[in-house]
């Protein structure tokens, strides 16, 4: 493990510049180009905020801060478990022509994701500042930590879902489809306060994205710090997925090429 | 110092006739159905064991499917031995599959960097390159046009500037010489030459037996993932153009 985080090091300018390649090019050819990045988040909280808004009681202000957030944070985790688990596929050439670090390739798609996270959490801490009873929260400070948790959480989930996609190009296709079921599941267009009255509360506790949903948005958008258990939680969520990342590194970097 | 060797290595290809194998079929294995899909073994290397020391060019010759890309591939570390043992000192730098891997939205300065860190460069170290490897390719303004717009040969061009910009220990090269115009191939070559003289080590597989001839040391000929023939370059090209002859030379038909 250690070996390859050293030589992840020492490519980082290779991964580092197609990153920056991925986000130049995706939006090449538009006329709004980054501004999409922006755009795209909001208007989805506008159409939720116009649809929902009046049905869970809470006034629109409040909605729009909390489901812009919670968007951010399941935009990010899906797409990059989505695009993620192509990885291997989609650099099949850089494989076949050097033996890099396998652990490169969802960094690359994570780095680009978490590049449309930021730049959405930034059009988030905006939206409090307009709508919210104060500019800035106090307890912003804790945020940049509970990024970087779900950074983490979402390289180990992408480096996995790309070994099981490159063996099984099925996989692909069930993410996106327990992807849309899960988005559902998980409070972000409702309130948990709606599972908890069905007495299904044990979902909203046990869900991997709401607890990154939770450390993100509470700190940003109410002024609050969640408990203490929630964030050993989201770090145990953590640990187990880049432990297993790397342990489907170790186990299986050998013979992956064989399957591509 | 550089240093190869190989013990009783085997690279074997699990394929399927088909397509990859499907998730159902994985998880219903041995139930109840017969898989329609059954895997193909292809042995590509069979028992390989070689030993190379400092300053030996190695020149691989064989029909096509002996397995000779694999081996340089095995070499370059892409592909990991099913078993046997591979030992590789030295850096390695590996002139095959050139043309691809290259992004297609991005121009040519951009593609210079990216597989220039790929090689293992830093920017500072590459900063200097940069210049060296654009006036090699002689592509001028091309550069700053999105690579897909190339056509096979300049991307070839630029591929094999940026390959060989390095100061390389072991030198892998496929087949790379035969590709390019006229005048771009009498430069490789002396690129080639320059380089040879500069890494240690070099296993080069041609079907270019005057090129073979002329650079290497030693030439092994393939066969069927096996070493079927091991001297000097002058003996093995002239058993396996014997071997050939019959076919290379046709009786003339009868007028």
């Amino acid at each position: 493990m250690f070996q390859h985080l050293k030589a992840i090091w020492k490519y980082r300018y290779f991964w580092l510049s197609l990153v920056k390649m991925d986000l130049v090019t995706r939006y090449r050819r538009s006329v709004l180009g980054i501004g999409w990045s922006l755009l795209t988040p909001l208007a989805m909280t506008g159409i939720f905020c116009v649809v929902f808004s009046t049905l869970n009681g809470s006034s629109w202000r409040d909605y729009a801060q909390q489901t812009l957030a919670a968007l951010a944070v399941w935009e990010f985790l899906r797409n990059t478990l989505v695009s993620g688990c192509k990885s291997f596929l989609q650099n099949e050439a850089y494989i076949r022509l050097s033996p890099l670090p396998y652990g490169i390739y969802p960094l690359r798609t994570v780095m680009g994701n978490s590049i449309h996270f930021l730049i959405t959490l930034c059009v988030l801490v905006a939206l409090v500042a307009v709508l919210g009873s104060v500019y800035v929260q106090p307890t912003i400070w804790i945020v940049p930590p509970a990024i970087l948790m779900a950074m983490l959480f979402g390289w180990g989930i992408a480096t996995v879902a790309a070994f099981a996609t490159t063996y099984f190009h099925d996989v692909s296709h069930l993410i996106e489809v327990s992807a849309q079921a899960f988005f559902f599941l998980t409070p972000i267009i409702y309130p948990p306060s709606l599972l908890y009255n069905q007495g299904l509360g044990w979902l909203v506790e046990v869900n991997p994205v709401y607890v990154f949903i939770e450390i993100v948005r509470e700190p940003l958008v109410s002024g609050t710090i969640p408990s203490w258990d929630r964030y050993a939680y989201a770090g145990g969520l953590m640990a187990s997925s880049v432990g297993l990342g790397f342990g489907a590194i170790g186990w299986l970097q050998k013979r992956v090429v064989y399957q591509l | 110092m550089a240093r190869i060797e190989l013990k009783d290595i085997n690279v074997t290809f699990s394929l399927r006739k088909t397509t990859k194998v499907t998730l159902k079929e994985y998880l219903l294995k041995g139930l109840f159905l017969t898989s329609v899909n059954p895997v193909v073994a292809i042995h590509a290397l069979n028992d390989l064991s070689l030993t190379l020391v400092d300053g030996e060019r190695l020149g691989v010759i064989g029909h096509n499917g002996a397995g000779k890309t694999t081996m340089l591939k095995m070499l370059a570390g892409v592909y990991a031995p099913n078993s046997g043992t591979r030992i590789v000192e030295g850096n390695i730098c590996s002139l095959f599959d050139i043309s691809v891997g290259f992004e297609g939205e991005a121009n040519g300065w951009d593609n210079i960097n990216y597989r220039g860190y790929l090689q293992g460069e830093t920017p500072r170290s590459l900063k200097k390159k940069r210049q060296e490897i654009a006036d090699f390719c002689e592509l001028g303004d091309f550069l700053n046009i999105p690579v897909r717009y190339y056509s096979a040969g300049m991307l070839v061009r630029l591929a094999f500037a940026i390959a060989t910009a390095t100061e390389p220990e072991v030198l892998l090269v496929d087949e790379v010489l035969s590709v390019g115009d006229l005048a771009f191939i009498q430069k490789a070559k002396e690129r080639m030459r320059q380089m040879m003289r500069k890494s240690s080590l070099m296993v080069c597989v041609s079907h270019d037996l005057a090129s073979v001839k002329e650079f290497c040391t030693r030439c092994i000929w393939m066969e069927h993932g096996r070493v079927k023939m091991d001297g000097t370059p002058d003996e093995v090209v002239a058993a396996y153009v014997a071997s050939i002859a019959p076919i290379a030379n046709p009786t003339p038909l009868a007028s």
